[in-house]
């Protein structure tokens, strides 16, 4: 399992609903298409918020890592 | 929150209303986001003679549509289609950063009404010189929503 | 100028801001201080807590915050921490405001559990609902007494009963409600109550938490240990002063006042839902504030409603402040089982002791032009007409 080369980190931990959507829809416009961000969240309901986000906007989960209450998605721009 | 320029255009914002028998057609948006613009247009020798929008939304929708309209009247459509989003909040003074993606879809809206002249015209070759090939995909999808990344979080 | 967003922002009666500048200017002990003027501080300050306790006919302790928000994050966090070894299950609405609902995030994150009781269309909590997801390690239940946005009022003392009778630590959030319904917290069987200084004309940046005989909570903010160690920090003695003016006044004058905001408030809904085609009352109908008018309106939005209001210098809300920051509609409108372009189209007016009925026929001048103008703007509207 290869490790997923991420270009840009978006720490939202301690943060709630929206900002760690606002965070990521900011950061996946500022990396090539094709790349991976990497999304931390600890808000409880960010697994979701981030899942409709991704679903709705086409945009890649590569990966959710679940670890201590805290959840690092890998997206990747995919337009 | 916002400039006196957006304020103004809120106030009293051009070009309200809808072209009869258009030339060309844009819809864009999505109401559930509050956001929702029909731009239509009369296209004479390739230039935008008269344009007009009709806009659900907040102060900053409203006047990012008058703006497009004033911006874009009387403009080749090779020139128009420039209008991007920055233009239009430039032109503006500047929008507060929430407001930039939900509310400056009139531009889109433009993009989306010159493409619709092109197809109902039969010019594809000159859609797709124009590079609004995505614009017309997603008229065709019925995807109203260009931008909807917040919207059903 | 017509001031209709009252919830927003209370002007300080002038009576509460003439008993706080001594304490500004001259009165200037600090309640920890061991010399007279510490003193003077000290009896300034417990005095204000007697005023409180009898306004909410409590008898437990009061601590002083900077706030309502922060008087919910101490019920929810506060207690949720120290009384995790007993329970870690916790039952709140979906409708309460951000600061209960992000309090209970916070515990989430901490491994409780949430149960977040929906409500109707009106905005009443399901009660029977709240009763069937009491848990053997359910610890606290906290409800609203009434809500900010849409003005619907709880069945507190049922809720109360209920919490009561299964040995649950009750809050309720009277943010909204204190100053215009009675609170009581016997009658509410309330453990715990957040009572806000603004709301009642007092100043800003000054709450209680009243914590009842024999709830323990930890203080979410630590330092020096004033407020017997439950919340640290030099005390706002003017503000607190202020505070117990303000509940001085309001305790003598609310009833009459309420009773003349409701001729205003149901006059305002009338002429509004008459003479506004497609215009609807959110919140319920009877079980609601004295003061709250929360109207939603098709076709259009509520920002450009707010800010043509604004041009007629009215001024007015679309629902809570703090939903402007994010895009998203409130979620005590979503609650309700509106959709979202309804809840976009919502318009909140909150009266206070300034609303006159000329303040209603002046909004009424206008509101019917603004909307038209809006709809003839929008592109849903001219759908709808065949247009």
């Amino acid at each position: 399992m290869s490790e997923i080369i991420v270009d840009r980190i978006v720490d939202c931990i301690g943060l709630f609903c929206p900002e760690p959507v606002l965070r990521t829809r900011n950061a996946i416009e500022t990396v090539d298409i094709g790349k991976v961000i990497k999304v931390l969240a600890d808000d409880p309901s960010s697994e979701e918020d981030i899942k409709a986000w991704a679903k709705h906007t086409g945009h890649e989960i590569l990966k959710i890592e679940k670890k201590d209450g805290e959840f690092h998605f890998y997206i990747k721009r995919v337009k | 929150m916002y400039t006196e320029k957006v304020m103004e255009h809120f106030r009293n914002p051009r070009n309200v209303g809808e072209i009869e028998n258009p030339d060309g057609v844009g819809v864009v948006g999505n109401p559930v986001c509050g956001d929702l613009m029909k731009i239509t247009i009369k296209v004479d020798d390739d230039t935008i003679s008269d344009i007009k929008f009709q806009t659900f939304g907040c102060g900053a929708a409203i006047a990012t549509s008058s703006m497009v309209t004033e911006l874009a009247k009387g403009k080749k459509i090779e020139d128009a289609i420039k209008i991007s989003k920055q233009t239009v909040a430039d032109a503006l003074g500047g929008l507060p950063p929430q407001k930039m993606h939900c509310s400056n879809l009139a531009s889109d809206g433009l993009r989306r009404a010159i493409a619709d002249y092109l197809k109902k015209n039969g010019r594809l070759d000159k859609i797709r010189e124009l590079g609004l090939e995505k614009e017309l995909e997603k008229m065709e999808k019925g995807e109203m929503d260009d931008h909807g990344e917040l919207c059903e979080v | 100028m017509v001031y209709f967003d009252y919830a927003n922002g209370y002007p300080v009666d002038r009576r509460v801001i003439d008993s706080m500048i001594p304490y500004m200017e001259k009165e200037i002990g600090n309640p920890s201080s061991v010399h007279s003027m510490g003193l003077k501080a000290r009896k300034a300050i417990d005095s204000v807590r007697d005023k409180i306790r009898e306004f909410i006919n409590g008898d437990g302790d009061i601590i002083f915050t900077s706030g309502a928000t922060e008087s919910n994050n101490l019920a929810i966090i506060g207690f949720g921490m120290r009384n995790k070894g007993k329970g870690k299950h916790i039952i709140t609405s979906s409708i309460e405001h951000m600061s209960i609902i992000n309090s209970c995030k916070v515990l989430q994150k901490n491994g409780f559990e949430v149960t977040y009781i929906p409500v109707d269309k009106n905005g009443v909590v399901k009660v029977d609902e709240l009763e069937r997801s009491i848990r053997d390690d359910t610890i606290l239940i906290s409800i609203q007494h009434a809500n900010n946005e849409i003005g619907t009022i709880q069945e507190i003392e049922e809720i109360g009963r209920i919490a009561s009778e299964r040995g649950i630590t009750f809050h309720v959030d009277a943010t909204a409600s204190a100053g215009k319904i009675e609170v009581d917290v016997e009658k509410m069987s309330a453990d715990m109550l957040t009572i806000s200084s603004n709301d009642l004309y007092g100043p800003r940046g000054v709450s209680a938490l009243y914590v009842g005989k024999g709830v323990r909570v930890q203080p979410i903010i630590v330092g020096g240990g004033q407020e017997k160690g439950y919340r640290s920090g030099t005390e706002n003695v003017a503000g607190i002063v202020g505070f117990g003016t303000a509940v001085d006044i309001i305790r003598d004058e609310y009833k009459e006042e309420a009773k003349r905001e409701k001729k205003l408030r149901d006059k305002m809904i009338k002429r509004i839902l008459s003479e506004i085609d497609e215009s609807y009352l959110n919140g319920h109908p009877e079980l609601r504030l004295p003061n709250n008018v929360n109207i939603r309106f098709s076709y259009i939005e509520g920002e450009s409603l707010v800010l043509s209001l604004d041009m007629e210098g009215i001024y007015a809300s679309t629902a809570s402040a703090c939903t402007s920051k994010t895009l998203q509609p409130s979620h005590v409108l979503m609650a309700c089982g509106l959709k979202h372009e309804e809840a976009h189209g919502s318009l909140l007016f909150t009266l206070g002791k300034g609303n006159t009925e000329e303040d209603v026929e002046r909004l009424m001048d206008v509101l019917p032009n603004v909307v038209e103008r809006l709809r003839m703007m929008s592109p849903l509207y001219r759908k709808k007409k065949g247009g």
